[in-house]
């Protein structure tokens, strides 16, 4: 969600500090996602107040059958990076979806989007990404 | 490139199917995918997500932070609320078979207790009813009340009478037969509604043989037909027709007034 490996952990302090506190008051949320709504919130909020990412247009290429072999070559941290320059909500959608910890109504949930609305996130980030890589990692053919 | 035939829905769900099976919990969700599985387009999206994901699980986590994050610390279980537990397939399944077999259970409790010692015979005699035709019946046009002589002198069978709710009533014909018990039984045929009687022997305690009475008419229903039954002097009369209760009625009451 930061793409800053410093920031996201100052972010999670907070959130654990605030579940913290919450818990020795008593008043720990009935929502069971709390934790990442929370944390969202205030990536959210950070990202407002830093510098913002420049408004580009992204190009969407079909999904390679290359894709995997394109992804492995890159690093994490890229992906970090990739991540967090997306537009928002997408770039919230595309984080909670391939952090592979909730199954579909729960990413609703958490996202407050309409099936149709996170459906078209995906989809886009993935055709989004799929241009990145080709232009980052083009295709190798043997 | 092999493509699969979607709803436009579907394809939205397919869309952002999970990539792992068990995240798939809803059953529309299940079903789109279940249709796209096939399709090169979807084998080619769950191997980007895949590489994605497996890429995510790779993003180094300080060990401060690492610590905290597994599951059983970062996500409330879930909350099993009655709403939840009531709207569950299974127990819905359960509670609806349960409330069937309890209706049924009461209804023959309730069957039960509105029985009366010949009950079984009645009902068995009212299937008789719903079968019999008159041409099997001897043709006898007189008084239903009259006929109790008749019973008694041709066929030795003592108290076969008529109650006077019904002896006015004029007949079409009479027979007596053996019931599958061997028990004499006296069939009367009448013109009023078509409307059948039968006289039967009461039933009686095995032990002691005293017959079992119950006082006044006692109705009792079988396949659409209606039967009314009186006992006295060990003998049971009734009173058969296809219909209502409703039907019989007038003729006891009537008898009252």
């Amino acid at each position: 969600m930061m793409g800053d490996p410093i920031k996201a952990q100052e972010i999670f302090q907070a959130t654990m500090h605030e579940a913290a506190l919450r818990a020795a008051q008593g008043e720990l949320s009935k929502d069971r996602w709390w934790l990442f709504r929370d944390a969202r919130g205030r990536c959210l909020e950070a990202s407002e107040s830093g510098m913002q990412a420049e408004e580009v247009e992204m190009e969407e290429h079909e999904i390679a059958p290359w894709a995997p072999e394109q992804i492995a070559r890159l690093e994490p941290e890229q992906l970090a990076i990739w991540i967090a320059g997306a537009p928002e909500p997408q770039r919230s959608a595309v984080a909670f979806f391939y952090l592979d910890h909730f199954d579909h109504e729960d990413l609703l949930d958490l996202l407050d989007l309409k099936p149709g609305e996170f459906s078209k996130q995906i989809a886009n980030g993935r055709q989004q990404f799929q241009g990145w890589l080709n232009s980052t990692v083009p295709h190798q053919s043997a | 490139m092999k493509t699969a035939s979607l709803s436009r829905r579907q394809r939205m769900l397919v869309l952002c199917a999970p990539f792992k099976e068990q995240r798939i919990t809803d059953r529309a969700m299940r079903a789109a995918v279940f249709r796209a599985k096939k399709s090169e387009e979807f084998t080619l999206q769950q191997a980007f997500d895949r590489a994605v994901a497996e890429l995510a699980q790779k993003t180094p986590v300080p060990p401060e932070v690492a610590e905290w994050f597994t599951k059983e610390t970062t996500v409330a279980p879930p909350k099993r609320t009655w709403k939840t537990i009531a709207t569950n397939p299974a127990i819905l399944a359960i509670g609806i078979a349960v409330v069937v077999i309890a209706t049924v259970f009461a209804f023959r409790v309730l069957e039960r207790m509105s029985d009366f010692p010949g009950a079984d015979t009645a009902r068995k005699l009212l299937t008789t009813a719903s079968s019999s035709r008159s041409v099997l019946l001897d043709p006898v046009k007189t008084e239903a009340g009259a006929l109790g002589d008749l019973f008694f002198m041709k066929h030795r069978l003592d108290h076969y009478d008529v109650p006077p709710e019904f002896a006015d009533l004029k007949t079409l014909g009479c027979r007596v037969f053996d019931d599958e018990e061997g028990h004499r039984v006296a069939q009367i045929w009448v013109i009023e509604k078509r409307m059948q009687f039968f006289l039967f022997p009461a039933e009686r305690d095995p032990k002691t043989g005293a017959v079992r009475d119950f006082s006044d008419w006692r109705y009792v229903e079988q396949e659409g037909w209606t039967g009314v039954v009186k006992e006295k002097n060990g003998v049971c009369f009734m009173a058969a027709l296809r219909g209502r209760e409703k039907e019989l009625t007038p003729y006891l009451t009537k008898a009252k007034q």
